[in-house]
């Protein structure tokens, strides 16, 4: 049975202090109680979160779903965008069982990525490092008016916003993903898209607006 | 929160609380005030040909088949919808909710840690060996008889939708609900109905039920001769796929076979163009590798321990016809008939296991196997009678039926063992589904106790068997259940002696 490996990559910056992280606690906490009611995700998906403020680091390295315990997240700092995806690479690297001619491997990692403000770092080395990780869906999350979805773009086309940071619309992005993370009958006119792409995903609330 | 109302088509005042209880690929979906039904909106403005589709499914078809002969009997199986509103520019369906048993009355383990209880009962919780092992509570899990009697409902319930000229075309374990505690079962989304040449399947099914050649020819246009999209026959595919996961707790065609580093392609390819039973006879390259497995898949991964054949053989039959014969060649996979009647067949070769705590109760006695529950281990120790069936064709001739039940205390016999005319099927009359005898050990000895065969005769000792009397089933005596048309004569062969 082939892994499903989720990465949730979360920016725990200074900013995000207050109402913003609390909501991004208890979206992990949603969107794991609503993954363990989901029997495919149950039998399938690992989860892993990665948080960063001047760094980077993973608060609960990639787990199975019935064993994930939720990490201790706190606010402050900068915006360490570039040492997240560098992590988040080395992460993939090292945990995400590849195929082989003699092994089956995982699925290929759903990220999701979510910050509110600007890079503070060398951004553009971290995610040259990501970019030669084969990952399958890549989304990017702009939570309110700070964060530059034009840099987002580059991580991935597949960038989200949400108007502001708070606790209803994270909530329903993690609510999204958790969504996204289950299997649904294939549509018959996607099939030919060679990389994977949000329309393939479930409609976003209306909370979460697409970026185009 | 708000409640909307509009007239519906059939003119009927339809209600739905105005925040969505869930999304599917298509639709959003909305419960009525009493919850006695669901209105499910499409996203999507329809185009007029998907009106039309829904326009026959809550009508022609419904009159036809929930409406029609044996309508209650249909209703359970198939969850249909029965009236189409408009809200906003946008089409919904009407849907009954669904029945009591198919909600999760105890859940999970450990005081139900997934926090399940009250949930429904999607049909891919029970087909998942680590789903089974782990976290499913016992009193949720059922038996083999329960997954047994399931896909005895579900072939039933897509043989009524194909006999009516359509394709299911998503069938699969989410678009199903299964009650294995209560033995139900429910074919659900039939919104998406197929009629071949008329309305075009809009969806190519669920990964690891669409059949090999519709993912082969994914990449065509739409409009391309050559691209297969669902039909009746990858239908079939799906119910094969469907009852191997129900009765075993595997995927037919995941194996430990590689055909490339990318898993995406590798998973279309061991799904498509190479698709290749796992338990093919000769080709053993698919062979799950046990050195590659969760622990939890076990021991249902293991094909050498939990085989196919454990299953009997007129399963085996159909397997192979669906996943060797008929994995590239479409026509040749078993149709949902023929599914329904090896299944029913199969049912009469059950034993209870002896081994109370057995995971799966019941297990299939085959009289060529040495007699030991495949799941428990624990071995049959009695002997016991198997009645083979043969039955008049004409004149004092009695054939072999390829039918034979399996003995077991306190065992009823039935109409439909006695006749080889009458089914247990939806068709079924009041007056044939009360026990016509039952077997018990007696001293020693096994015997039938004659409950409502006014012509039960032991061929063999030549006595007439009244109602109320019985007759000791020795090794080889002939009895005759039914004189009349399709009446059988059952062959006792007793198995296992010592």
């Amino acid at each position: 049975m082939r892994r499903l490996p989720v990465y949730l990559v979360l920016d725990v910056s200074g900013s995000m202090t207050g109402e913003p992280i609390e909501a991004v606690k208890n979206g992990i906490k949603t969107m794991i109680a609503a993954l363990r009611q989901d029997p495919y995700a149950l039998e399938t998906a690992h989860i892993s979160v990665i948080t960063f403020n001047h760094n980077a680091q993973q608060v609960a390295p990639l787990i199975e779903l019935a064993m994930f315990q939720e990490p201790q997240i706190t606010a402050s700092g900068t915006t360490s965008v570039g040492a997240a995806l560098s992590l988040l690479s080395d992460k993939i690297e090292s945990e995400v069982k590849k195929t082989t001619v003699e092994q089956k491997g995982d699925w290929k990692p759903l990220v999701f990525f979510m910050t509110d403000g600007l890079p503070t770092d060398d951004w553009k080395a971290g995610l040259n490092k990501f970019k030669k990780q084969k990952c399958g869906m890549v989304v990017a999350c702009a939570a309110g008016q700070h964060a530059d979805t034009t840099i987002l773009k580059e991580i991935t086309k597949n960038v989200v916003s949400l108007d502001t940071a708070d606790s209803a619309s994270i909530q329903a992005f993690f609510k999204w993903v958790s969504s996204s993370v289950s299997v649904s009958s294939a549509k018959i006119e996607n099939e030919t898209a060679e990389t994977s792409s949000i329309s393939e995903l479930p409609p976003p609330p209306d909370e979460v607006n697409i970026v185009i | 929160m708000s409640t909307l109302s509009v007239i519906s088509q059939k003119g009927k005042k339809i209600e739905w609380i105005d925040k969505a209880i869930g999304s599917g690929t298509m639709k959003d979906v909305y419960f009525s005030p009493d919850k006695s039904y669901v209105v499910g909106f499409y996203r999507n403005k329809l185009d007029a040909s998907s009106k039309d589709r829904l326009n026959s499914i809550v009508g022609v078809y419904k009159t036809k088949i929930i409406d029609g002969p044996n309508g209650d009997y249909w209703r359970n199986l198939l969850c249909w919808p029965y009236d189409i509103v408009e809200h906003n520019g946008l089409t919904g369906i009407v849907v009954p909710t669904y029945q009591r048993h198919f909600f999760f009355m105890h859940g999970s383990v450990n005081d139900d840690m997934l926090g399940i209880k009250g949930q429904e009962k999607n049909g891919k919780w029970f087909a998942s060996a680590k789903n089974q092992n782990r976290f499913l509570h016992e009193k949720e899990k059922g038996d083999l008889l329960s997954y047994l009697r399931i896909s005895i409902l579900l072939s039933r319930a897509l043989k009524r939708i194909h006999a009516a000229g359509l394709a299911h075309s998503d069938l699969s374990y989410n678009n199903v609900l299964i009650d294995p505690e209560g033995k139900n079962a429910s074919i659900i989304d039939i919104d998406g109905l197929v009629v071949p040449g008329k309305f075009a399947p809009d969806v190519m099914g669920t990964p690891d039920f669409v059949a090999p050649e519709v993912i082969m020819t994914k990449h065509l246009p739409v409009n391309d001769s050559n691209r297969k999209l669902p039909t009746i026959l990858t239908d079939r595919y799906a119910l094969s796929v469907l009852i191997y996961m129900y009765l075993l707790f595997r995927h037919p065609l995941k194996g430990r076979k590689i055909h490339d580093t990318d898993p995406v392609k590798d998973e279309e390819l061991s799904m498509g163009a190479k698709a290749l039973f796992i338990e093919h006879p000769t080709d053993r390259s698919n062979k799950p590798n046990l050195n590659d497995v969760h622990p939890s898949e076990l021991p249902y991964i293991d094909v050498d321990k939990m085989p196919y054949t454990i299953l009997g053989p007129y399963l085996k039959e159909l397997f192979d016809r669906a996943f060797i014969e008929g994995l590239h060649n479409p026509q040749k996979r078993p149709t949902s008939n023929e599914w329904e009647e090896a299944l029913v067949k199969t049912v009469d070769l059950l034993q209870p296991c002896q081994n109370s705590k057995c995971s799966h109760k019941w297990f299939v006695f085959d009289n060529k196997l040495s007699p030991r529950c495949p799941y428990c281990g624990t071995p049959y120790t009695d002997a016991l009678p198997v009645l083979n069936f043969y039955s008049s064709r004409g004149k004092g001739k009695f054939l072999s039926d390829n039918a034979r039940l399996m003995v077991y205390n306190n065992q009823y016999l039935y109409r439909w063992h006695t006749n080889r005319l009458v089914h247990p099927n939806e068709r079924l009359s009041d007056e044939d589904k009360k026990p016509a005898g039952y077997f018990v050990k007696h001293r020693g000895n096994w015997i039938l106790v004659n409950q409502n065969l006014p012509e039960l005769y032991d061929v063999t000792n030549k006595v007439d068997i009244p109602i109320g009397k019985h007759v000791v089933l020795d090794d080889n005596i002939q009895v005759l259940l039914e004189k009349g048309n399709g009446g059988r004569l059952a062959h006792v062969q007793m198995v296992n002696k010592r």
